[in-house]
């Protein structure tokens, strides 16, 4: 493990209360990932959802300890300091993460135009180019309702990956498309990785957890529910 | 009768027009964009909702409500004037209509419709998106929300409506 000042996220001692019936809580968290980490978290089919990535960008209060993101702690940073320090966190979302009121592709490309001053054009080229990347013939165009679960699955590792991004949260990146997007995905992480970004991938896929080409650098189970303890698995690489 | 349908008549017709036509569907829509996770979308990008969702929405129907009083207005002098015309009630002589009509409005009566049709807009909308944006995590909280929404818009619009006529001419 680094020193604690270089890591990118850092969970220390963290207690999420389960907050309703789909979200389980967390108990007693200590996790750090440091620039070019991958850490995978496993978690059982029957389980509800963890809000592990929601406490990674500060979207859930912890009852106990902090969770910090370049080293500052999300509770005590101002509002617009959080905006800043989210734009530079890609995520694959579990469950619908779509705006209906926009096209896929600016769906795509909406954190880039906002936090970044790159132009519209520039940042299409780049996702059009991860979208030939995961297997899509290029930007997807019109409505989120529109068009198919599996591209919006694959758009949706496309946002997740554009931008020079520190931190890339993947929740359940491969559901339904795992055959189509595990070799790209694995690629994808690995550059990023080689870049100095940290990637936390949460699946219950045990294919995924058990591909011997994902080389993660920490591997967790999530354990009992509805406040679940997460454990380091032995057979980290 | 000029004076009041251009400054008390329309800004409260315009503004309960624009609350029930716009002020429910911002509500309903941010109400059902919050229990579809899209409000958690936005956040999570680092994109605040009040700023993406909320302020456009305020400034719109601030701007629209606006245009729809002079509209509004226009409208009813323009068909006040036909009927009296085509009726025989009234001059058919449209430069003297228009003359009354611009005698008859002062220059506070500017400042007053400005200020009834602007403040209300500004007020019903953000009222309007902060009730859909205040729904937890159930459907049925939407109607409840946007019911109440409404409520707090007409009773702003009456409120707002009657301050500025208190402070414009006492």
């Amino acid at each position: 493990m680094m020193n604690e000042s270089t890591d990118i996220l850092r969970f220390h001692d963290v207690t999420i209360a389960p907050d309703s019936d789909r979200e389980s809580g967390i108990s007693s968290l200590n996790l750090s990932l440091s620039p070019g980490d991958l850490t995978v978290v496993l978690w059982e089919k029957e389980q509800v959802r963890i809000p592990l990535a929601d406490a990674a960008e500060g979207l859930v209060s912890p009852l106990r300890g902090t969770v910090s993101f370049l080293g500052e702690d999300w509770q005590k940073m101002a509002a617009n300091r959080v905006a800043a320090q989210r734009g530079k966190i890609g995520r694959v979302f579990e469950g619908e993460s779509w705006l209906s009121d926009l096209d896929v592709d600016q769906n795509i490309t909406l954190a880039q135009r906002h936090h970044t001053r790159r132009a519209v054009k520039e940042i299409e080229v780049e996702a059009t180019h991860l979208c030939r990347v995961f297997g899509l013939p290029g930007l997807p165009r019109g409505r989120p309702s529109n068009v198919r679960w599996q591209d919006l699955q694959k758009a949706a590792c496309v946002r997740a990956f554009l931008g020079a991004l520190i931190l890339i949260l993947l929740e359940n990146p491969t559901v339904g498309i795992y055959t189509d997007v595990i070799a790209p995905l694995i690629n994808t992480v690995r550059e990023a990785c080689e870049r100095g970004a940290a990637v936390l991938w949460t699946t219950n896929e045990l294919q995924v957890w058990n591909n011997p080409e994902l080389s993660a650098t920490a591997r967790w189970r999530v354990l009992g529910s509805p406040t679940c303890v997460m454990e380091e698995a032995r057979e980290a690489t | 009768m000029v004076a009041v349908v251009a400054r008390e008549l329309s800004p409260v017709l315009i503004g309960i027009v624009v609350i029930v036509r716009s002020g429910s569907a911002m509500a309903t829509e941010l109400g059902i964009m919050k229990i579809g996770g899209r409000v958690h979308v936005l956040e999570a990008q680092g994109i605040s909702p009040f700023i993406y969702l909320v302020m456009p929405r305020v400034l719109a129907a601030a701007v629209s409500t606006f245009c729809l009083t002079i509209i509004f207005i226009l409208v009813a002098f323009v068909s006040g004037y036909l009927f009296g015309a085509t009726v025989g009630t009234g001059s058919r002589d449209l430069p003297l209509f228009a003359d009354t009509v611009s005698r008859a409005v002062r220059p506070k009566d500017v400042l007053a419709i400005l200020s009834k049709s602007i403040l209300p807009g500004l007020y019903a909308s953000a009222s309007c998106c902060i009730g859909g944006l205040s729904v937890g995590g159930s459907l049925t909280e939407v109607p409840q929300a946007t019911q109440r929404a409404l409520v707090r818009s007409v009773a702003g619009l009456f409120v707002i409506s009657t301050v500025v006529s208190f402070l414009t001419y006492l």
